[in-house]
């Protein structure tokens, strides 16, 4: 579009982890994505933590032990990047740790972080409107920003890391299935009828979503199409229905 | 058709509160849902939406007067066809006073926006100098020029919203400007999983559903993006959002 040139972000990002994959004999996951974050990004390292719902957050996978380190940290204190971009749903980019504003706004986080070595941190909130899924943490030793091309393909890798998480959660609902309806996330209806299945079952955004979708792969239907129907009021959820 | 004259003091105090980015609390959802209300307010026009450029230069939907509107921008980035889109590619104004007879131009797109009841359409491009950041539409139900005044007045607006954000953007650094962008556009995603849970719980329809959301938003000075995630998690109740000052605009489905 609009001659801004080059591949579309998302599909380089994923053709970057595919070839990782292949080039070791293994599926892509998520640790091959932190791996593959730290090849391109020019980053120390890469931390995924995912949110299995109760509000404390796991580390999934980190590239190296201060990357651990800091998701533990930041889970000890109750605050820091990972912990705003949760809460607040858009990235959290922190290029100078040490800076005085930093500081100020995460008191006890940043001395730690610092004296553990971190001095740069990025953390992109893995979601769907309130649905959250889990947080992309890249970190680097020294200040600085990420140069603008780096922050493109940050972003896209942490939308891949976001597929990979909500396919996981469909497939322990559905078991695994074809995939081929691409998750298409731009589409607002798919939003709106995850919101009204929320209404109907008395669930949240996040089960809403799954069951969506777990209906889609059951009856072999593109998402939007049955959630154009959930929108029209063509279908309806019902609480007591059996899923699986 | 009759020409509404414009309120000047609204107008004026438009363009103040459009200069008016530099605030610590600035919402790029909230200040473009000014753009395009005051442009239905103010001017000859129906319904107008408005698309800003991404980080990779695509175009996303960020604010739109009504139900109507949205869902004809959406189907402009779908088909990857429309005047916003000629408008944000070539950065200069795209308008069609008879989209009953644009079908050679935009064969899709004017079939779709007459049958949502829209016969003229004037693109904006949101520009400063060669950068050109997004489009703003206006569409009107019925057919003929916009008068030069209200042109030359949307125009303006365009120009002072455009110049706002840029100097926003450029007084803060890469990193916040890319912070809120990404926010708004999971905000966005909120509020249509919020308008769909209220068009479940109290049986509306999803232009009926936004308009109770920013009814209450704006009877209660806050932003629209915190009462979706309130209505979401529950805090604010879907009931509570009834018995607010009802939209005038047209809010049909």
């Amino acid at each position: 579009m609009s001659g801004h040139g080059g591949a579309n972000p998302l599909a380089r990002a994923g053709s970057w982890v595919a070839d990782h994959a292949a080039a070791l004999g293994e599926p892509v996951s998520i640790g091959l994505l932190c791996e593959t974050a730290v090849d391109r990004l020019d980053v120390s390292g890469a931390t995924l933590t995912v949110d299995p719902g109760s509000g404390w957050p796991e580390t999934r996978y980190a590239t190296d032990a201060l990357g651990a380190g800091l998701a533990e940290l930041q889970l000890t204190v109750g605050e820091g990047p990972c912990v705003d971009a949760e809460r607040g749903g858009g990235p959290v980019l922190v290029t100078d740790l040490d800076a005085p504003g930093t500081q100020l706004r995460w008191p006890l986080f940043t001395p730690l972080a610092v004296d553990a070595g971190a001095h740069a941190l990025f953390a992109f909130p893995l979601c769907v409107g309130a649905i959250r899924a889990g947080v992309l943490a890249l970190h680097r030793a020294q200040a600085g920003s990420l140069e603008p091309a780096k922050l493109t393909d940050a972003l896209a890798l942490a939308g891949l890391a976001l597929r990979l998480l909500l396919d996981e959660q469909a497939d322990r609902r559905a078991g695994s299935a074809d995939r081929a309806d691409g998750l298409p996330l731009h589409d607002p209806q798919v939003h709106q009828a995850t919101g009204m299945i929320s209404g109907q079952l008395g669930v949240g955004m996040e089960e809403a979503f799954a069951r969506l979708r777990a209906r889609a792969f059951a009856g072999q239907r593109p998402l939007a199409e049955l959630a154009a129907d959930v929108v029209a009021r063509r279908l309806r959820f019902e609480p007591t229905e059996d899923t699986t | 058709m009759e020409v509404r004259p414009i309120d000047d003091d609204r107008l004026l105090e438009t363009f103040v509160e459009l200069a008016d980015t530099l605030t610590d609390d600035f919402d790029v959802i909230d200040f473009m849902h000014l753009l395009v209300d005051r442009c239905v307010e103010l001017l000859d026009v129906d319904a107008a939406g408005l698309l800003l450029a991404d980080q990779n230069g695509r175009l996303r939907l960020i604010a739109n007067s009504d139900e109507q509107v949205r869902l004809l921008e959406l189907f402009q980035l779908q088909s990857d066809q429309g005047p916003c889109l000629d408008a944000f590619r070539t950065g200069t104004r795209v308008s069609h006073p008879d989209l009953a007879v644009a079908g050679g131009r935009w064969p899709r797109f004017a079939a779709a926006a007459v049958d949502g009841g829209f016969a003229a359409v004037d693109a904006l491009p949101m520009r400063l100098r060669g950068e050109v950041i997004g489009a703003l539409n206006l569409f009107r139900t019925n057919a003929g020029e916009l008068t030069d005044k209200a042109l030359r007045t949307a125009t303006a607006l365009a120009d002072v919203a455009t110049v706002g954000l840029l100097q926003e953007r450029a007084i803060r650094n890469q990193e916040i400007v890319t912070e809120q962008l990404q926010t708004a556009l999971n905000s966005r995603i909120v509020i249509e999983q919020a308008k769909g849970l209220i068009a479940e719980r109290l049986g509306i329809d999803m232009g009926g559903a936004f308009a109770a959301l920013r009814g209450y938003a704006r009877s209660r000075n806050l932003k629209l993006s915190e009462v979706a995630r309130a209505v979401v998690a529950g805090t604010t109740g879907t009931h509570d959002l009834l018995g607010t000052p009802a939209l005038t605009n047209r809010s049909k489905m």
